[in-house]
């Protein structure tokens, strides 16, 4: 055998390493600090609701222009999550109510890097379940931009992941030369990875290829189409630069993005108070996502976690404290939307060990295994993301 | 391993006393200084004249066996290997102790953190420890001299991984790193086996320290690190063990506990009550009943005895300093050997280091993102003292130290790591002009060493001294690849050098990092 053909046989057996972008991406939106679901995804004809939020709860539907966005007889939207009723109504949105997990200790920290790690209380985690995703799907192995995330750090949601990256923007993306032209340097990298010099040629033009691409779409900003407006904040920007990679086809198939504020123990406010305002910004900033991406040809898929709901009851200072279970959103062409999923039996309460708060029916890892498996495809769900997870289908693929 | 213990000395003490002016503290970067000078002059530093690779067309041989048996030359290092001769250069490698290792004791000797026991070191952040353990591990890579046992302290973690993020593991890896990993790493395989069974980090992260029976427990075991005892540590996945040896390995194994609380906390004990005492057969070998904590010893000889458990690390040793799918030859002689010396690391890998598989495989391993950030690093003669930001790139790079997840360890195939060549560019563009924060290099000062070094180099037959850019990208090359460019290599970065029209300094070091970029660099 030829040294080269050594080589290649020993450094890579005999996979090909071209691939065609994936056509598939998952963003996942993290809630952080234990999101009020209950005040986004209301059951306003619940009296419960009503009695145990004497100033918070919202309006019902009709009341007002501030009064809850009816979807049927039992269910209402957060009026300022009017952007997303069109997605809703057209089947593309869906929400699973009660779901959690089985976290006592009513910790941020603790559920957040639970959830993130997608296991149960107590259990250890071996990276985080988007991670063991990346690492357990089928396909061609990923590629420079297969996952990442957006802010300075990866979450733990992506630990494990066969790569993945931290990027604040597009910017990040670039080949940084201390002087000269990156163009050349380019040029001169994209020249010497097609040398047969440790057949590195595919994933080196591959590379080559994305910067060219993230550099073009940097140079001639495409503005969002007609009538699409991103927030005008990080989480806004964040949600942009992800659509900008989906419709540049650089195989983005996981993207993470965070929003903040969530935690609102003093003075939630109404409509137009704290928590209204995170919704506001969630709620324009998925529409925008979505109707932005809706002509590329990708299946975007999005899926809106937090770590705990709320209590049911507001507390004496206006707001509401750790609770337990919340609602789930999915969104996208693959789900089985215009529907209010899972096994409700009205404003009930957990009673478990840790805090109180809406009643569990669903597993949050069996919800994603689901997502997983029907819209995004992975078929080794049960064994490699989440084992020993019994699934339950709610219905949402 | 007589590479002192991290506890800290009084000798260490009175020297960083001495350099910090009194102030004691660690991190100063006043103390960081000094350490750094005093580096300098003990040799972490650029000389005179580096020897370069020989001009001829194929890999220099003791570039590769440097490239393998350590992270890469440091400049000049080359005639280390070339002065002393190849296989004398690896039996000096084989016997850290007797390395003189001062200079990098000086710069990874001052945490803390790691010389603790593991029940004290509950009392530190949780980033303190990474940080400093990370830290250690980095500078250790880069500035020992005793870079095969660094190497193989980098192999034995990824054999036997523990996930600093998963529960409590993080107080007790630094033990772990301390007492099982370095001090066995050229040690007996046996020897590293039995302390990894019942080290404290690794009872908590494969849930040995659950594994119990007895009335409140039922008679249920915690079969997980039997599991992977025999599947990862050992025998090897098709090593031709049943699910009825890892139950019985895994009830041999109850018992074994270290306490989370009181004044017991991080210390590991035997617990009669929650051991089963029965008889157990485990590979067809019996453990006879009521030997108590002496079975765990009994089952370890078993199982690292086993002809599978040789040929496994034969393996795993062959892919790592050879190619991803070593020759099966190549394995049967380490196995052999193994078998022959009851499992003795230096003398495998001294069969492996002396064979003819291994010195003609240069060129065949890509490299993993710890050891392309450690090589280049060591071929600029950079000088570091590891802070966020370089670590921060290998995290980018997918292998933050001590992070893998899942206990097979970082994988050593070339296809996972494939995604980060973007960052790898990034780095070696950022290290060449000065960009990665703490981490200084001379790339004015090395293109001038290795220019003295060509003009009374007695193998260049070309001793012309005009400086033009061919020259230097000769230089560039043989110096970080251990070769000279191919014809490809010299036009694509010749036309790119005349398109670039820059001014002489800063164009060598954009040649300098770009040859570090090329895939020259990242296969070894």
């Amino acid at each position: 055998m030829t040294r080269r053909g050594w080589i290649s046989q020993l450094l890579f057996g005999s996979s090909a390493m071209l691939r065609a972008p994936e056509s598939r991406t998952l963003v996942c939106v993290f809630l952080r600090g234990g999101a009020d679901t209950l005040n986004m995804v209301t059951p306003f004809a619940d009296d419960r609701y009503h009695r145990l939020r004497p100033t918070l709860a919202l309006k019902p539907p009709g009341a007002d222009s501030d009064a809850l966005l009816k979807i049927d007889d039992s269910w209402g939207l957060h009026p300022r999550m009017e952007p997303l009723l069109p997605l809703y109504h057209e089947g593309r949105m869906a929400v699973v109510q009660g779901v959690g997990n089985d976290n006592p200790t009513g910790s941020h920290f603790e559920c957040q890097d639970q959830v993130e790690r997608g296991i149960a209380y107590g259990e250890a985690a071996g990276g985080g379940w988007l991670g063991r995703h990346l690492r357990s799907r089928n396909g061609p192995p990923p590629g420079p931009l297969s996952a990442i995330s957006i802010g300075a750090t990866l979450p733990e949601l992506l630990r494990g992941a066969p790569s993945a990256s931290a990027l604040r923007s597009l910017e990040d993306i670039d080949i940084r030369t201390p002087v000269g032209d990156p163009e050349l340097a380019a040029d001169a990298l994209s020249r010497l990875y097609q040398l047969p010099v440790g057949l590195l040629g595919e994933q080196g033009r591959a590379t080559v290829e994305l910067f060219r691409r993230v550099k073009a779409l940097r140079e001639s900003p495409t503005p969002p189409g007609p009538g699409i407006e991103y927030p005008d904040d990080g989480f806004g920007a964040g949600l942009h630069e992800i659509a900008r990679l989906i419709k540049a086809n650089v195989g983005l198939e996981v993207a993470c993005i965070d929003l903040g504020g969530w935690d609102t123990h003093f003075v939630q406010g109404g409509v137009d108070g704290l928590h209204g305002r995170r919704v506001d910004l969630l709620s324009r900033g998925l529409a925008a996502l979505h109707r932005d991406t809706a002509g590329s040809g990708h299946q975007v898929t999005t899926v809106v976690i937090t770590e705990f709901g709320r209590r049911l009851y507001e507390n004496g200072s206006r707001g509401t404290d750790h609770g337990r279970g919340f609602a789930l959103l999915a969104l996208g062409d693959g789900i089985r939307g215009g529907r209010v999923l899972g096994d409700w039996t009205g404003v009930e309460e957990e009673q478990p060990p840790g805090p109180t708060g809406l009643r569990i029916a669903h597993d949050y890892r069996s919800v994603l295994a689901e997502l997983l498996r029907g819209v995004i495809g992975n078929e080794r769900v049960e064994r490699d993301v989440f084992p020993g997870v019994a699934l339950q289908p709610v219905g949402l693929a | 391993m007589a590479e002192p213990a991290h506890a800290p000395s009084t000798r260490r003490r009175r020297v960083l006393q001495g350099l910090a002016g009194g102030a004691g503290a660690l991190c100063l970067t006043g103390c960081e200084r000094a350490i750094s000078g005093l580096g300098r002059m003990a040799g972490q530093s650029l000389p005179e004249q580096p020897s370069l690779a020989a001009t001829g067309e194929d890999f220099d041989p003791a570039y590769h066996l440097l490239n393998r048996a350590a992270f890469g030359p440091w400049p000049g290092q080359v005639d280390d290997v070339r002065q002393r001769g190849w296989e004398s250069w690896i039996d000096w490698q084989l016997k850290p102790d007797a390395i003189e290792d001062r200079a990098c004791d000086l710069r990874a000797r001052r945490f803390e953190s790691l010389a603790l026991a593991p029940g004290n070191a509950f009392e530190l952040k949780r980033e303190v420890i990474r940080e400093e353990l990370i830290r250690h591990t980095l500078l250790r890579a880069v500035y020992s001299r005793r870079q095969l046992f660094e190497v193989m302290v980098g192999f034995w973690t990824d054999h036997l991984n523990i996930d600093l993020e998963k529960g409590d593991c993080i107080y007790l890896k630094p033990h772990d790193d301390r007492e099982v990993i370095r001090k066995h790493a050229l040690g007996r395989f046996r020897d590293l086996i039995r302390a990894s069974v019942t080290s404290p980090a690794m009872l908590m992260y494969l849930d040995g320290n659950e594994n119990r029976v007895g009335d409140e427990h039922g008679d249920v075991p915690n079969e997980n690190y039997a599991r992977e005892l025999l599947e990862l540590h050992t025998l090897g996945v098709d090593g031709g063990y049943t699910q009825d040896d890892v139950m019985a390995a895994a009830r041999c194994l109850t018992g074994w506990h270290f306490s989370m609380q009181g004044w017991r906390r991080g210390r590991v004990r035997f617990e009669p009550r929650w051991h089963d005492s029965n008889e157990q057969v485990v590979l067809g070998t019996t453990i006879p009943a009521g030997l108590g904590p002496m079975a765990v010893d009994r089952l370890v000889d078993i199982v690292c005895s086993h002809p599978a458990t040789a040929r496994h690390i034969s393996w795993k040793l062959a892919r790592r300093f050879v190619a991803p799918e070593p020759p099966e030859r190549l394995i049967d002689r380490l196995a052999a050997e193994f078998t022959r010396t009851d499992g003795d690391i230096r003398s495998v890998l001294r069969v492996l280091l002396l064979s003819s598989e291994f010195r003609l495989s240069a060129g065949m391993r890509f490299r993993r993102p710890f050891e392309f950030i450690v090589a280049s690093l060591r071929a600029m003669a950079a000088d570091t003292h590891a802070h966020a930001p370089l670590i921060e790139y290998l995290t980018r790079m997918g292998q933050g130290p001590f992070q893998h997840p899942t206990p097979d360890g970082y994988p050593d195939e070339a296809g996972p790591w494939m995604g980060g060549l973007l960052w790898r560019w990034n780095f070696a563009l950022a290290l060449v002009s000065g960009g990665v924060p703490d981490v200084r290099v001379d790339p004015a000062g090395l293109t001038r060493a290795l220019r003295r070094s060509a003009s009374g180099d007695d193998t260049q037959t070309d001793t012309d001294m005009d400086t033009g850019p061919t020259e230097e990208l000769d230089l560039f090359f043989r110096h970080f690849t251990g070769r000279p460019p191919t014809d490809g290599e010299r036009e694509a970065l010749r036309d790119y050098r005349a398109a670039a029209r820059l001014g002489e300094g800063r164009a060598l070091e954009e040649l300098m990092g770009l040859v570090i970029a090329s895939p020259g660099f990242q296969v070894c």
